[in-house]
């Protein structure tokens, strides 16, 4: 038996919306139309595979990128084992990465409130290589951004030093809220 | 909403399902129409448990349930209008979610006597994208992008929740997850084309 194509198909934002949650009013006929679809409950099958994916390389610490601070306190809730330092704006911080770690995060503290654009730079001094992560999301009500680096990437680094920079942008024009310095001690195991 | 109830008329394959619930209801029955019945139908009522009870386990088991009731009713002849199973099927999906499980004994039960019938109820859907591949694409997008999505799709949070902690409105953030759910399947299509 052949399977119909769907000529009404429900756009991919609508299957997240219904997913997730966030269109109430349309999830009684959203659901009508995916169990009489076989096109559009695969694709909703698609993505819920790669939600899955997502999970799975947040759990494991494998992503870079910035969170907020009360999603780290719900992955600190779920029992994974975060390691964190707060560090003031244009401070330091011995830092490291054991094995029992699943997750290390920096809370960068800095004034955010009239801050347009935001963007971090993460320098590995050592090599003298950098990564500009640009127009990184954060809130203005918060005086915090919380980095989260790729926990395979620090495994891999040397004793040495780090520095990461928070640069606000506007209209063109840089200015820089904070540096911060991560002396980092590589892991040498127990003993 | 109604542009979406009306597809179903559209493009739900009716007469297959109307054929499939026929050969079921024949004095002789049909094991091959059952098979194929659980085969079309079980991917579409394991999403629906995932979505409402958000448990693979839930999920599993109301395929399971689902499927036993629909059998019955299309083998003892009791579902009238044969062109009307997927919204039957979905009416007992919501029917079940609401009032709980089934009793574990009558469960049991009813599953000794169509075990035959039901072939892999429990089994997952289709593989999680590789871990490397899915990293990788993960790494290019958007820095927005990425927050987004791992805040949202580590506990399936929605947007209003993702938003107020990120200094994003809920529309914003629907904007947002929504071009990097399509970056990161591109990339990953891309990365599994031979």
């Amino acid at each position: 038996m052949s399977e119909p194509v769907c000529i009404r198909a429900i756009p991919t934002s609508g299957l997240l919306d219904y997913w997730l949650g966030d269109d109430v009013a349309a999830e009684a006929a959203v659901e009508e139309h995916l169990m009489g679809c076989v096109h559009c409950s695969a694709r909703l099958e698609a993505l819920v595979r790669v939600a899955r994916g997502i999970r799975r390389a947040t759990r494991a610490g494998h992503f870079h990128g910035v969170l907020s601070a009360s999603f780290v306190a719900a992955l600190r809730g779920d029992g994974l084992r975060v390691r964190e330092y707060h560090v003031p704006a244009n401070g330091s911080v011995a830092c490291t990465v054991t094995p029992d770690d699943d997750l290390v995060v920096s809370h960068l503290r800095a004034p955010l409130r009239d801050v347009q654009r935001l963007d971090l730079v993460f320098e590995d001094l050592p090599s003298g290589t950098e990564l500009r992560m640009s127009d990184v999301p954060f809130d203005p009500a918060a005086d915090a951004v919380v980095l989260a680096p790729d926990v395979a990437m620090l495994r891999e680094f040397d004793t040495g030093l780090r520095r990461a920079r928070l640069i606000a942008v506007q209209d063109g024009a840089e200015r820089e809220l904070g540096s911060y310095t991560f002396d980092h001690t590589r892991f040498a195991g127990p003993g | 909403m109604s542009a979406y109830a009306a597809a179903v008329h559209e493009t739900a394959p009716t007469p297959d399902d109307s054929d499939l619930a026929r050969r079921i209801a024949a004095p002789r029955g049909d094991a091959e129409a059952e098979t194929e019945l659980c085969r079309r139908f079980a991917p579409r009522i394991r999403l629906y448990g995932l979505r409402h009870l958000r448990s693979a386990a839930g999920a599993a088991d109301l395929v399971q349930d689902v499927l036993l009731v629909t059998l019955q009713k299309l083998r003892a002849g009791a579902l009238r209008d044969s062109g009307k199973l997927a919204s039957f099927i979905l009416g007992t999906c919501r029917q079940m979610v609401i009032d709980g499980r089934r009793g574990a004994h009558r469960r049991e039960r009813i599953l000794e006597t169509f075990s035959a019938s039901l072939p892999e109820l429990a089994a997952e859907s289709g593989p999680v994208p590789d871990s490397q591949r899915l990293e990788h694409c993960l790494a290019r997008l958007a820095e927005r992008e990425r927050s987004v999505l791992i805040m949202t799709f580590y506990d399936d949070r929605p947007a209003d929740q993702v938003g107020a902690s990120l200094g994003l409105s809920p529309g914003n953030v629907r904007v947002i997850r929504h071009r990097g759910i399509e970056k990161l399947r591109l990339c990953i299509e891309a990365q599994e084309a031979p």
